[in-house]
């Protein structure tokens, strides 16, 4: 017979009787079976987790705040002054009108500018921005929380704020109106409570803790606790068309002070960001910079995805080569290093849980070995070698791995393919993820990658628990064996 | 034609102030299709001399020579790759691989071997019924009385085609009826496949059946007897 055909007769047989010998005490291999499938469906979801989390993430830094590729005057870097604009900025376009793998690219003018309404003043930094391509590059327009980015034409110039600066400048109002009251679900206010809502008046409260005093007093301690909260978000609104004053430097120095009406308010994951950037019309802006149409400070490209943007950035550094070009890696390094890091913290997590469970397994199989010596014995005896006796062995142990590890993919994917619709709400810590830029849903993401990576990993752990209960079993003399109770 | 050859084979073990001999100066030959009885008290030595013979333990001095083979020599994968090839074992308590059928448990040497599955298939058939258990081949030991399982493993024992066989007090755990049986099935398998049967045995009936009974007492030959 064939060799080859003689080994895989062989191997059939070792996997027979492994299979069998795991469920020679089912109780056993079962509670080893759920602690395995446990592990893995916990190590999973985790990796899950973390990798849905660093994804938005990452998705968010990059359609949101930095595209893939910003070019950028070098001195602009070092001084962010309004004179260090692009040079060559015609020949800038020229080439990523015509490069392969640029998408869409959008010109920026940004400085820092003092904002103030009649209640608060502020400061952020100014983008003047062409909407119609600022769209194609970025996604704040479609995170609009009041008004909306650009759409309509009016004479005094526009500008959209994040929501956290226009918390800032108290642009956030209070005010109990009939259209709300309308609206209100009966169902979680119940008559008496709508009434004393009522009571307070169509008042407009410019601070919350105004507003709060209301509630408080027309409300008892238990009800204000009850409906407190959700009523101050119910009722809160921006105040379209205030005036922001800005206060900034033009082209030859001059501190000007144009006034924006506020004609759109937007909302992003990350506050951080809402507060940092509010966004105006270029050809708008260039009236008070003194900038002409071609003089730019940031051109923002966004690439096909994520990493041909890399060869991409290097393309443009070539082509470019006065300019400063930066990859998203450069902009975000710690989204790049979350993003490269994800897949080993989430293995190394999973390590860890198989390290743990591989002394549960080593229990059971030294059990298991304890008990067979005599028809370990035997094997030796009639004909079966150490490296048979050792392959049966840790088929057994793999098999128990494997078994409660395939369970547990199974559940979790099942689990994720309900979480990857509906996500998972930390709407209770949604204020700290969203200063730190993170969602307060997040949709867990695991690879068909992952669970290779991590069938490997069980095999290997089901592999390294059986030395030890095999070493026990090599070491037997079989006439002694055979000689146990 | 000599299956097996032991010349002059000593066992000796050293405990801390006594040597023991086990086997002390044994000489012995077995011819092809020889069925053998070694009785003695306990304590005689045959157990030991029948693990010397089945390559489970090696003599102090002396030769054991099995189909030219000297197996003194023989150490380790090459010993147990020996054992698989040319003894079938019969053990006092059966010892089948309680998760295998009776079939299963019964190919499980050829399958060792490398024998393909159509001719491990007729011979598992052949023998299982041979033994009178051709109805029984997908019951696991569990479903089977102590005569049967031991008729199985005599089945395992032959499947191989072993140049002898070992049974060390094969008879030790089955009533009357079933020793009656088992004998019978061994002593006709040993005329059709003309393959050696040696026994280490206490149990008269054995002692009856064999053709040739060899003595050992204090480690040595007492007598050896061929019966008419």
């Amino acid at each position: 017979m064939p060799s080859g055909l003689k080994i895989l007769n062989y191997t059939i047989m070792i996997l027979s009787i492994g299979w069998k010998n795991v469920w020679r005490n089912k109780t056993r291999s079962l509670v080893v079976i759920v602690a395995v499938m446990l592990g893995i469906f916990s190590g999973i979801m985790a990796t899950g987790i973390m990798q849905g989390w660093i994804e938005q993430r990452t998705y968010d830094s990059i359609h949101n705040e930095v595209a893939h590729i910003q070019i950028h005057n070098p001195d602009y870097l070092i001084n962010e002054e309004i004179q260090y604009t692009i040079p060559d900025n015609d020949k800038v376009n020229k080439v990523l009108d015509t490069l392969q793998g640029v998408v869409a690219y959008s010109p920026r003018v940004k400085m820092f500018a003092m904002a103030k309404t009649s209640w608060a003043v502020s400061g952020f930094i100014l983008k003047g921005i062409d909407p119609d391509r600022e769209k194609l590059v970025s996604e704040v327009y479609k995170n609009m929380i009041e008004g909306n980015f650009f759409e309509d034409q009016h004479r005094t110039p526009s500008i959209v704020l994040g929501s956290k600066a226009a918390d800032n400048l108290k642009l956030l109002n209070y005010q109990v109106t009939l259209e709300k009251l309308q609206t209100m679900d009966k169902d979680i206010y119940p008559q008496e409570i709508m009434m004393k809502i009522e009571s307070i008046g169509s008042k407009r409260f410019r601070k919350e803790k105004d507003f709060r005093n209301a509630l408080e007093e027309v409300f008892s301690k238990e009800e204000y606790k009850e409906f407190g909260d959700g009523l101050v978000k119910y009722f809160s609104f921006y105040r379209m068309n205030a005036s922001v004053e800005l206060t900034f430097q033009d082209r030859n120095g001059e501190i000007v002070h144009p006034v924006f009406k506020v004609r759109g308010i937007y909302k992003t994951n990350n506050s951080g960001f809402d507060g940092m950037y509010a966004f105006v019309d270029r050809e708008s802006l260039n009236q008070f910079t003194g900038l002409k149409n071609n003089e730019v400070h940031e051109i923002a490209v966004i690439a096909t995805d994520n990493e041909k943007a890399i060869p991409l950035t290097e393309k443009l550094e070539k082509y470019l080569p006065g300019q400063d070009v930066m990859s998203w890696r450069r902009l975000s390094p710690e989204i790049a290093m979350y993003t490269d890091f994800s897949n080993v913290i989430g293995y190394i997590y999973i390590v860890i849980i198989l390290f743990a469970l591989a002394f549960g397994i080593i229990n059971t199989m030294l059990m298991s070995v304890l008990e067979r010596l005599k028809e370990l014995g035997m094997l030796m005896a009639i004909g079966m070698n150490k490296k048979r006796v050792f392959t049966l062995i840790m088929t057994e142990s793999v098999f128990l791995t494997l078994t409660g590890a395939i369970i547990g993919m199974i559940f979790c994917g099942v689990i994720l393919a309900i979480l990857g619709k509906t996500g998972i709400n930390f709407g209770m810590w949604a204020e700290g993820f969203e200063a730190i830029g993170y969602a307060a849903i997040v949709y867990p993401i695991v690879t068909w990658q992952n669970y290779i990576v991590i069938t490997l990993l069980v095999i290997i752990t089901g592999i390294v628990s059986s030395i030890w209960p095999a070493r026990k079993a090599l070491k037997l003399n079989p006439v002694d064996a055979l000689r146990t109770e | 034609m000599k299956v097996i050859e032991i010349k002059n084979v000593e066992k000796i073990y050293n405990d801390s102030e006594v040597k023991v001999h086990a086997v002390n100066g044994v000489t012995l030959s077995f011819d092809e299709g020889e069925f053998v009885a070694i009785v003695g008290p306990s304590g005689s030595g045959k157990t030991t001399l029948l693990n010397m013979l089945g390559g489970l333990d090696h003599p102090t001095s002396g030769e054991i020579i099995i189909g030219g083979i000297h197996i003194n020599a023989l150490k380790g994968s090459k010993l147990i790759d020996f054992r698989l090839h040319n003894i079938g074992f019969v053990f006092q308590s059966y010892n089948l691989i309680p998760v295998l059928t009776a079939g299963e448990n019964t190919e499980f040497v050829m399958q060792m071997q490398g024998v393909p599955r159509e001719l491990r298939n007729k011979r598992v058939k052949e023998l299982l019924s041979a033994v009178g258990l051709g109805d029984r081949l997908d019951s696991r030991p569990a479903r089977l009385s102590g005569g049967q399982q031991q008729r199985v493993a005599v089945a395992r024992a032959l499947a191989s085609k072993p140049k002898f066989i070992l049974a060390d007090e094969p008879t030790a755990n089955l009533d009357s009826k079933s020793t009656e049986n088992l004998l019978d099935i061994m002593e006709k398998l040993n005329e059709e496949e003309k393959i050696t049967f040696i026994f280490s045995t206490h149990d008269a009936r054995v002692m009856k059946k064999a053709r040739r009974v060899i003595t050992l007492e204090d480690g040595k030959i007492l007598s050896d007897e061929i019966k008419a």
